[in-house]
């Protein structure tokens, strides 16, 4: 009877630890709330993805692993073991790390930006930006919204390195917002990657009336001349020296740069067909998967809901405001001193602002809008290719600020 | 944070300022390589064309001069009518079968003429 009484106690006590070691017991905890507020917005995110085609291929894991980091009990990723800019390898070494803390590696040592930009490179043509170099100029303009949303974090009271990685979201390129924020501020992973991807998939929403404000009817009616043919040599010569000018200048930006113009110069060579399809295709894949997971894993409660994202998303629009505003006035500025026939429409300077291809598709939308006639997408490309490697120089600055 | 102690408002303000600029001046410098990098290939482009069209019109000179233009054509005149038309001697016309069709056939369309006897 009393083994029986005992075994009893034992069933009921095993019950008991089972009830409470379970998720649903976390939520009735204190501040358990939180959980449910996260896992509510990781389903937001998962419909956005899902339904309105917000970036897909990015939002859809960073929702997901957005969803498994706030899952109580599951113990998939612990910030803890990368407190203070440190790798806790004890820790790994001991086991208790989850998969989404072996995942944040490759985020932590920087390692799936760069992965992506050889693909991203693999993708691009920088064809137009040859052939028109002046582009530079424009995509140097909208990295204004850099540097105006990095006095904003401050005035905001945000710490200087935070204050950099707050305003790389004005670059709109995703993995080079995941590279800094992963040196400069770790802290602020989750949200600042969520403003980016959320906001490139805004880039039709947030630039068109800031274009139309700042630009006349007349102005949007420029046709441009047609761009001169690049040879190939020009463009198997273009990675190279990009690579070569811009690590020694910014030593910093070598590791993005660099590997945008590896997987650039694969496409360009011809040599190499094999490895560029990899990079563009199964490569780029894999580490988007790796990347969005490990990304919206560091969204957890404690890290995400605070004023701090609060005032990263509003700050994020000002950073693409900027970056937009400041492509479009210098476009304007340049057409003071170009002579008749040789003007640029100031609709592309706005694709100065990365996010391609989406910026560059706005500006021949609207330069449509304004003359059916007039096709703007391949000037346009050259400003928002000029971006990706304005935004990787304006990250290498800033790491070499604060980092 | 004590990295960042000294850092107020003038030193954030110059370092955006600076940092933005710093953007431009690695900006300008590309678009120097690269404007050089374009002279020189839309040199050689262009220098290929001229020698191409330098070759094209040294053949025009040579027979610009409308006498010899003139020899050559009657020269050539004379040559082809000497030569006497050659047949090839190849046949032609094939003997082409078709398979019978009472549809098109005219034994069967016209009224034929009634026999005498």
């Amino acid at each position: 009877m009393i083994t029986l009484l005992q075994s009893d106690n034992f069933i009921l006590d095993s019950l008991v630890k089972f009830v409470q070691m379970s998720g649903f017991m976390a939520f009735f905890a204190d501040g358990g709330w939180k959980f449910i507020i996260m896992i509510a917005i990781a389903c937001l995110l998962l419909y956005l993805a899902i339904k309105k085609q917000f970036e897909p291929l990015l939002l859809l894991p960073i929702a997901f692993g957005m969803l498994l980091t706030n899952l109580p009990g599951a113990g998939m990723f612990h910030s803890e073991f990368f407190a203070g800019g440190h790798v806790d390898w004890a820790q790994f070494a001991a086991g208790k790390a989850g998969l989404l803390d072996v995942l944040y590696l490759g985020v932590k040592l920087g390692v799936y930006p760069c992965l992506i930009f050889v693909g991203v490179g693999a993708m691009t043509d920088f064809g137009p930006l040859i052939a028109n170099p002046k582009s530079f100029l424009l995509g140097a303009a909208a990295q204004l919204g850099i540097f105006a949303t990095f006095i904003g974090a401050y005035a905001l009271g945000f710490e200087p390195n935070q204050c950099g990685s707050i305003g790389i979201i004005g670059g709109a390129d995703g993995p080079t917002s995941i590279f800094l924020t992963a040196k400069l501020a770790p802290e602020l992973l989750g949200p600042i990657a969520i403003a980016a991807y959320s906001y490139m998939a805004l880039v039709p929403v947030i630039q068109p009336p800031i274009m139309r404000a700042l630009t006349t009817e007349k102005e949007r009616k420029i046709k441009m001349s047609q761009l001169r043919q690049v040879s190939k040599t020009e463009k198997i010569l273009f990675p190279i020296i990009i690579t070569v000018i811009i690590s020694l200048f910014l030593p910093d930006a070598a590791p993005l740069v660099g590997c945008l113009m590896l997987g650039n110069l694969m496409k360009e060579c011809g040599v190499v067909d094999r490895l560029s399809k990899t990079v563009q295709n199964e490569l780029m894949n894999i580490v988007v998967i790796f990347l969005g997971i490990s990304v919206g894993a560091t969204a957890t409660a404690d890290s995400f809901l605070n004023t701090q994202t609060l005032f990263i998303l509003c700050l994020g629009i000002l950073a693409f405001s900027g970056g937009t505003a400041g492509g479009v006035l210098l476009a304007k500025v340049m057409n003071l001193f170009a002579k008749e026939g040789n003007k640029i429409n100031p609709l592309i300077g706005s694709a100065g602002v990365s996010a391609v291809p989406m910026a560059a598709r706005v500006s021949q939308v609207e330069g449509q809008k304004a003359d059916p006639s007039n096709f703007l997408l391949m000037h346009a490309m050259g400003p928002n290719v000029a971006g990706v490697v304005g935004s990787a120089v304006a990250a290498g600055i800033l790491l070499a600020f604060f980092g | 944070m004590d990295k960042f102690a000294n850092v107020g408002w003038p030193e954030m303000l110059l370092m955006a300022l600076i940092g933005f600029v710093l953007v431009f001046v690695v900006l300008v410098l590309l678009i120097y390589i690269m404007k050089a990098m374009g002279w020189v290939f839309t040199r050689q482009k262009k220098a290929a064309k001229v020698a191409e069209k330098g070759a094209a019109a040294d053949v025009h000179d040579a027979i610009s001069d409308q006498e010899i233009a003139a020899a050559i054509i009657t020269a050539l005149k004379l040559y082809k009518s000497n030569l006497h038309d050659r047949e090839s001697e190849m046949l032609t016309i094939n003997r082409i079968t078709r398979a019978y069709s009472p549809w098109n056939s005219k034994i069967h369309g016209l009224t034929q003429v009634p026999e005498r006897k």
